[in-house]
């Protein structure tokens, strides 16, 4: 009797721990609720600038189930949300309740709130800047000068910012982290604890959102872990919805001027580009990656950051990259229509990838761009455009290491120290394996999200697939290696001799096994191997993608509907259809959220976030739903693992924003394109 | 003028406005009588001593701030918990029944992931008081879960993998089984309307959709 045959790689199956998540079993860390838990905070500055004008600390400690309560002024407030003390206390009522108490008065300063106050414009060019700029300006046809912006966007982690240190009875220390880095927040909890790391185990089996904001136990975790330590007690330490907007980090802003030109024949010649990035009050953590993707020409490019009275910056899925691609998509669109090109032509005529070509002409099929008729010229109040633009991911490798044990019955456990912030990473445990044994899923259980599991890398830099597969691959590998060993012995040959293929061992005289009939061959419990590092399933090449977008605009409310978009992605072999599909549908939905709704607004005198919630932070809602056409871009040569999360979510607003220009005849060069945009847009060409 | 064939971008369909005044009259029907009975109490002489205060209407009850015992009846189950009148039923169901698929995500009732269903209805349980939950039949994403009358609508999440980061997925539920027991066949951009009341912030959107129109075409409880 052997297994079932092996699913392929690209397998339709969900990812093996939807069930916890649908029916509301999976425990996150803010679901963990160890008896005698205590909840801590900080106690948060509400403007961007200004001083404390006075508070009651005892008044506050009086208050029943407040166990301490500090007020700290060791820096002048430096934003909405910059920590002034810390409280901890029996519960969240208490919580409340203490804050009341206190009495905290703050008086608001001169907070920098808009980037234009610091803006310094763009400078000129120095001499040699000049000269350059000027013989590229000769040889032009067309150029566009122009200021693309876009707006400040906050994660918004459906699960906030959230750490419960849990004090064990020998005195090691458990710590529930809503993380994308497991293995970091082991060795910071340790340092933080005072302990060895060995006795210090950190736990993330369910996190509930994570784009880039969530390495590191944070603030939070340190807080939680002091409180853990002096009280002998768990502690809990989660940010508020607010607190998660104002500091728990963003995408900068950018203002970003571009003054480029391009021959007749279709070539980009090169310009000017200056690229200022509106940060927190660091200064610091900003950035735009501009030029990139096509041959750009020469460019004189400078930098700057604006820093505002607010929130640092965090890495944001893709980060720096969206931003750019809005701006230099839209630029693309623009010089084109100057030239009366075709704007896929025109990308092609300049792309450096054979594949983002293919790309494009595809896409553009797939999006019915022949019917896209020029520039606002369609009749009737409500106009449909069409837009495109393409983004890249590269491909390095890296470390991962794997435990896969196999039992008597068959069964095997796989365990990687590796997180799950949506990404359905438990495929990789799960399905990377059953490809290389053969085996049906039901063989097979993956376990990730513990610190005492082999060290995995964290989630960013769209890593974690093209690292961990390779190394359960390995795993897989000496597991069939180490059962041959057995049934070649059992057979009186040599292992060599042995065969194994889609669950089954052979000899070249017709003898057999399968799998499950082999694994009886484990009479002292259990074999284990170790998966490492290795280059099999290296996937060479960039996880390159296209995007188009069909978009309907009412010119008279200047509502935007997106109808369509097309996603073509490349990303090697896809470990899992379905979690292939759920990374691009998201990420080309958080690329039309970026595009049409989000902005974090600060109130200009105080500096509070005045949309710190999600009622008027918008995101993008059921209701906006485009027909999604995800297209996993692959070569029959494929044989590795690429990078899938981030190249997904950069094209999207560029796309939209050329669609939406496509079909009102006018630009709107800055993020978010709402409905005033619009109808000012239109005002604007009216009148011209 | 409308080019052949176009139409403006449609405005909230009917159903959803439906919804959203039922949720109003809901929240009007639970007796809420105004800002008092949400705000954080304050130390004043009349809620530190109750029986100094005058009632103020005799079919109004009342109450001092501290916790007392009430009766709920939570996934067919009944428990007894201590309740302060400031208490929501999130805060009831997460900390003291220690039912944590409930999720608090946006705290203002504007995400749907603090759903459960209040007799039949969809509602957002950091917005209701949990004294108001005593004598109404509330079913959270456990018991949905549990239930077998609602295996289709859980077995098409699962299928369709309907879920990321999951956070948001058991406020879909709930909100989907209250679709699934009205019993109504719904196309696509039906369902997108009724669905329109939940958030999702990793995209998972299509995903939801799928399921959720495959579940009631397939086995809606008539």
């Amino acid at each position: 009797m052997s297994a079932s045959p092996a699913p392929a790689m690209e397998n339709v199956a969900a990812r093996p721990d939807i069930r916890e998540k649908v029916t509301g079993h999976a425990r996150y860390t803010v679901d963990k609720q160890p008896r005698g838990m205590v909840w801590a905070r900080y106690l948060r500055f509400p403007y961007g600038a200004g001083r404390i004008a006075g508070f009651n600390i005892d008044a506050a400690r009086a208050v029943p189930g407040v166990l301490e309560v500090s007020v700290r002024a060791d820096h002048p407030p430096r934003c909405a949300g910059d920590v002034i003390g810390e409280m901890v206390a029996e519960s969240p009522a208490a919580l409340d309740d203490g804050l009341a108490a206190l009495r905290l008065q703050c008086r608001p300063g001169q907070p920098t709130t808009n980037p234009d106050d610091a803006h310094a414009g763009v400078p000129p060019p120095n001499d040699e800047e000049a000269a350059t700029l000027k013989s590229i300006f000769a040889d032009a046809t067309v150029t566009v000068e122009a200021e693309y912006r876009t707006a400040v966007q906050t994660h918004s982690c459906f699960e906030p910012h959230a750490v419960t240190a849990i004090p064990q009875d020998n005195g090691d220390l458990e710590v529930a982290v809503s993380t994308q880095s497991l293995m970091s927040c082991q060795e910071q909890s340790a340092r933080a604890a005072d302990l060895p790391a060995s006795r210090v185990r950190v736990k993330a089996e369910y996190v509930g959102g994570g784009f880039g904001s969530k390495f590191g136990i944070g603030a939070e975790g340190n807080l939680a872990i002091k409180w853990a330590r002096e009280l002998k007690r768990p502690c809990r330490v989660a940010l508020s919805r607010q607190e998660e907007h104002e500091m728990g980090g963003n995408r900068p802003g950018s203002i970003q001027y571009y003054h480029l030109a391009a021959a007749a024949d279709g070539r980009l010649l090169g310009g000017r580009m200056h690229l200022v990035s509106v940060v927190g009050h660091t200064g610091r953590g900003g950035g735009v990656r501009a030029p990139s993707y096509y041959r750009w020409g020469e460019i004189v490019r400078t930098d700057d950051q604006i820093a505002l009275n607010s929130g640092l910056p965090r890495a944001f899925r893709a980060p720096a990259w969206p931003q750019a691609s809005f701006a230099m998509e839209s630029v693309l669109d623009e010089l084109a229509a100057r030239l009366g090109m075709d704007p896929v032509e025109f990308r092609i005529r300049n792309e450096t990838s054979e594949r983002r070509q293919r790309q494009l002409r595809q896409g553009a099929e797939l999006i019915g761009w022949n019917e896209r008729p020029p520039d606002g010229t369609m009749t009737g109040v409500v106009k449909t455009g069409w837009g495109c633009g393409v983004a890249s991911w590269g491909n390095s490798q890296g470390r991962c290491a794997v435990d896969l044990d196999v039992y008597p019955s068959g069964h095997l456990e796989v365990r990687i120290g590796i997180q799950d912030m949506g990404t359905g990473a438990t495929v990789l445990a799960v399905d990377v394996a059953a490809w290389h044994l053969g085996l049906d899923r039901k063989w097979i259980t993956g376990k990730i999200g513990v610190s005492d599991y082999p060290p995995g890398p964290a989630s960013g830099g769209s890593i974690t697939s093209r690292f961990t597969a390779p190394a359960v691959r390995d795993a897989a590998e000496k597991a069939v290696t180490a059962l041959k060993a057995r049934i070649a012995a059992e057979w009186e040959l040599a292992p060599n001799d042995v065969t194994y293929a889609q669950g089954v061992f052979r000899a070249a005289d017709g003898r057999e096994r399968s799998w499950v009939e082999a694994c009886r061959t484990i009479t002292d419990g259990k074999i284990n191997v170790r998966g490492e590092f290795n280059d099999r399933y290296w996937g060479h090449g960039n996880s390159d993608t296209a995007q188009f977008a069909k978009v309907d605009v009412d010119t008279e409310t200047g509502l935007i509907r997106v109808r369509k978009i097309v996603a073509i992605q490349a990303c090697g072999l896809a470990v899992n259809r379905l979690t292939a599909e759920n990374q691009i549908e998201g990420g080309v939905i958080q690329g039309m959220s970026y595009a049409l709704f989000e902005d974090r607004r600060l109130d200009g005198p105080t500096g509070a976030q005045y949309n710190a919630d999600l009622l008027q932070y918008k995101i993008s809602g059921i209701g906006d739903l485009p027909e999604i056409v995800a297209i996993i871009d692959r070569d029959e040569e494929e044989d590795g693992v690429r990078s899938l999360g981030e190249p997904t979510t950069i094209p999207t607003a560029g796309a939209i924003a050329n669609a939406v220009a496509n079909a009102i005849g006018a630009r709107v060069r800055e993020l978010p394109i709402t409905p005033a945009r619009v109808l000012a847009a239109l005002e604007e060409r009216g009148s011209a | 003028m409308t080019a052949p064939g176009r139409d403006p971008v449609p405005a909230p369909a009917a159903k959803s406005a439906q919804f959203s005044s039922t949720r109003r009259q809901f929240l009007r029907g639970l007796g809420l009588v105004g800002a008092a009975s949400v705000c954080p109490p304050l130390t004043t002489a009349a809620t530190a001593n109750p029986a100094n205060a005058k009632p103020s209407h005799p079919d109004l009850e009342e109450y001092g701030r501290d916790p007392q015992p009430v009766i709920l009846q939570i996934n067919g189950q009944t428990h007894t918990v201590s309740v302060a009148p400031r208490d929501t039923l999130l805060d009831v169901l997460r900390h003291q029944l220690n039912l944590t698929g409930t999720k608090s995500i946006c705290e203002h009732g504007a995400c749907g992931g603090c759903s459960v269903l209040w007799d039949g209805r969809a509602v957002p349980t950091c917005l209701c008081l949990a004294r108001e939950a005593a004598g109404h039949e509330i079913l959270t994403v456990e018991g949905i879960a549990d239930d077998p009358r609602f295996a289709p609508l859980i077995e098409a999440f699962c299928a369709h993998d309907a879920a990321q980061c999951g956070f948001c997925i058991p406020g879909f539920v709930v909100r989907a089984a209250e679709l699934f027991l009205q019993g109504e066949r719904m196309s696509t951009e039906e369902v997108q309307i009724a669905l329109s009341g939940n958030l999702c912030r990793c995209g998972t959107h299509a995903k939801i959709v799928t399921a959720v129109t495959a579940a009631l075409s397939a086995g809606a409880i008539a």
